[in-house]
């Protein structure tokens, strides 16, 4: 595997320690159609890893996989070092991996803080007796992580809409919100599922910035979908490229670009080579 | 103006997070709940324990309904059944000389277990499946019910009730038996006020909203949702049980029956899924409501003059109550609650309205 992915560009991989997530020949098929074969990933710590691929490649799928909503039909997927192929999510989410979704998937009834602090569920031990008493047992609990959560509020800026109901808040912030509750469960593995998808310019460079940071203040591993070129190419220090469910091209992304196979998916046959 | 904002500032936290921020949300609660005291010596006996009690249990018990429907969104039509349960062991456990106290906990327990047993079955199915099979939950209750006179007690199916006491004090005037109530239906309110603060009632309402969100969170739905079946089941049969011994003095199947499940279903909606103060509202609405109708009409009746033959005295009373359910339905459909909450948002601003945001 090490031979077809090459060692990565980014100075703040460690080369001893396991891999954060690595995938071995992961396939998934409903019914007669294959969404994702052979899939081989390896994402190490500290690493912004970026897939790519057309509408359909199979990369939400690929996701999916990995969170336990859809086990793999083969293959295996390892959480450092532990396999977790076919686990369910809740308890996915408890060894580490956190999420965004493609189309959003927040509490419309719910506060931003609320939905953030949801975020820190798997820290959390909520019961019904610590409710009943919430003055002696759940207060203490509540307040310390409420301050975990203050603070990637202040990282995010959302500090001016921690007490609006999410459904009346712009998609950027939406989006902004959603890594928000993803990061304070402090996971080592964020997939980010297109964050900047009907994003502009401008919003685009807050949420690529706000990932960078991720990265150097927490040491987060990323596994970022997107279909900006640009953003990939900014900040992902290795990519793969999926088409049809079978991976097309790997490697740095500055070279990983140029790959005809890669053009070709994406563009069209006229503008290869 | 009258909810005043200026001057509500937080320090910490957990001063953030007080149920009632504004001091006018405050005076209200205290006035009510100073009025709730006094009530015996501001009513009369007679509606005291016949207008107010029941009225305090009912919410109770639409609370209960309201945290497994309202914040858990589970449908459940057999809440009647699970009240008869605890009920019914309560009073049995009590003729078999336990205490009250530990009674209603044993009755609330055996609910608790029974609710939850049946939920592990119905939670393979969702939305109006889990209707129909928490309704064929209250059916075969009822049959039970009715077919073992072991339980029921012999053949009249009715099962009298010992004399209510707590702490060795026999309960028996009627100020002591509403105070029970009141007791009883505010732990109950105080229990949902923190479970809207705490990770359990945010984890509800996840499970509620989105199952596969609230998954990626680690929230496991299926444990959340037997949480909220086993809690809302502890309620109903606590509630039942103070019911049965301070306001039906013996236990019958028919108290127990569809009927009242589909009754304390729309106390909820009525009042507002997953709004405190709506269940207040709803029981009041439901409950009284008949009673206050056909009082107008019959003298709205007197005053023009008319003659109504009995029958459409009685009939005409349930139409207007119906329609008026309908239309609070159609103002606002998420309840009482809500509106209660628009008017209060209203004066929040008022009379400054141009700052509204």
């Amino acid at each position: 595997m090490n031979e077809t992915i090459p060692k990565t560009a980014n100075s703040q991989a460690v080369g001893d320690e396991p891999p954060v997530l690595e995938c071995i020949g992961v396939e998934r098929r409903f019914g007669g159609l294959v969404a994702v074969t052979g899939v081989d990933i390896e994402i190490r710590k500290g690493e912004i890893f970026g897939l790519v691929g057309p509408n359909g490649s199979g990369k939400t799928t690929l996701t999916n996989a990995i969170t336990g909503f859809y086990p793999p039909s083969k293959g295996r997927i390892r959480l450092d070092g532990r396999d977790i192929t076919g686990t369910a999510p809740h308890k996915v989410a408890g060894l580490g991996v956190a999420r965004t979704f493609q189309n959003l998937a927040l509490f419309n009834g719910m506060s931003v803080l609320d939905n953030i602090l949801l975020g820190r569920h798997i820290h959390m031990n909520p019961g019904v007796v610590r409710t009943a008493l919430y003055w002696w047992l759940a207060r203490p609990e509540e307040v310390a992580n409420r301050e975990i959560v203050e603070e990637v509020i202040e990282f995010l800026q959302l500090e001016s809409i921690r007490h609006e109901l999410v459904d009346g808040i712009p998609i950027g912030l939406k989006k902004r919100v959603e890594l928000a509750r993803a990061l304070v469960a402090e996971p080592h593995l964020l997939i980010l599922d297109e964050p900047m998808a009907g994003m502009n310019q401008e919003e685009k460079e807050y949420m690529a910035r706000f990932i960078l940071d991720a990265r150097a203040e927490r040491g987060v591993s990323v596994l970022l979908i997107e279909h900006h070129m640009d953003v990939i190419l900014g900040i992902c220090d290795r990519m793969l490229a999926l088409n049809y469910g079978e991976m097309i091209a790997s490697g740095i992304p500055s070279e990983v670009v140029k790959d005809p196979g890669v053009i070709k998916a994406y563009i069209g046959d006229g503008h290869a080579g | 103006m009258f909810y005043r904002q200026s001057g509500v500032r937080h320090n910490s936290y957990s001063s953030d997070r007080d149920l009632f921020p504004i001091p006018a949300d405050r005076y209200a609660l205290w006035f009510f709940l100073a009025l709730g005291i006094a009530a015996p010596w501001l009513i009369d006996g007679l509606y005291l324990n016949s207008y107010m009690l029941p009225w305090l249990l009912w919410t109770a018990a639409a609370l209960g309904l309201n945290l497994l429907t309202g914040w858990a969104g589970q449908m459940h039509l057999g809440y009647a059944a699970v009240m008869a349960v605890g009920a019914y062991s309560t009073v049995h456990a009590v003729r078999f000389g336990i205490p009250w106290e530990f009674a209603l906990l044993i009755g609330g327990l055996s609910s608790s277990v029974i609710g939850s047993l049946f939920a592990v079955a119905a939670l393979r199915v969702k939305g109006l499946y889990l209707a129909i099979t928490t309704l064929a939950m209250q059916f075969v209750m009822d049959w039970v019910l009715n077919h073992s006179p072991a339980i029921s007690g012999g053949s009249h199916a009715s099962l009298q009730s010992p004399t209510f006491a707590l702490l060795g004090q026999d309960i028996t005037s009627d100020a002591g038996l509403y105070y029970v109530a009141l007791g009883w239906c505010v732990l109950v309110t105080i229990f949902l006020l923190n479970m809207r603060r705490t990770g359990l009632g945010r984890a509800l309402v996840a499970v509620r909203e989105k199952d596969f969100a609230a998954a990626i969170l680690g929230v496991n739905s299926f444990y959340y949702k037997i949480i909220a079946f086993a809690t809302s089941s502890f309620i109903a049969g606590v509630t039942g049980a103070i019911l049965v011994a301070t306001f039906y003095f013996l236990a019958s199947p028919e108290q127990f029956s569809v009927n009242v499940s589909i009754q304390v279903l729309a106390m909820v909606i009525v009042g507002g899924l997953a709004s405190i103060i709506g269940s207040y509202f709803g029981a009041a609405l439901i409950l009284l409501m008949p009673g206050i109708v056909n009082g107008l009409f019959a003298g709205f009746a007197d005053m023009v003059g008319l003659q109504f033959g009995p029958e459409t005295l009685a009939h005409i009373p349930n139409a207007a109550y119906g329609a008026l359910i309908v239309i609070f339905l159609m103002v606002e459909p998420m309840g009482l609650g809500k509106i209660y909450g628009n008017i209060r948002d209203y004066l929040l601003v008022w009379p400054f309205d141009q700052m509204k945001k």
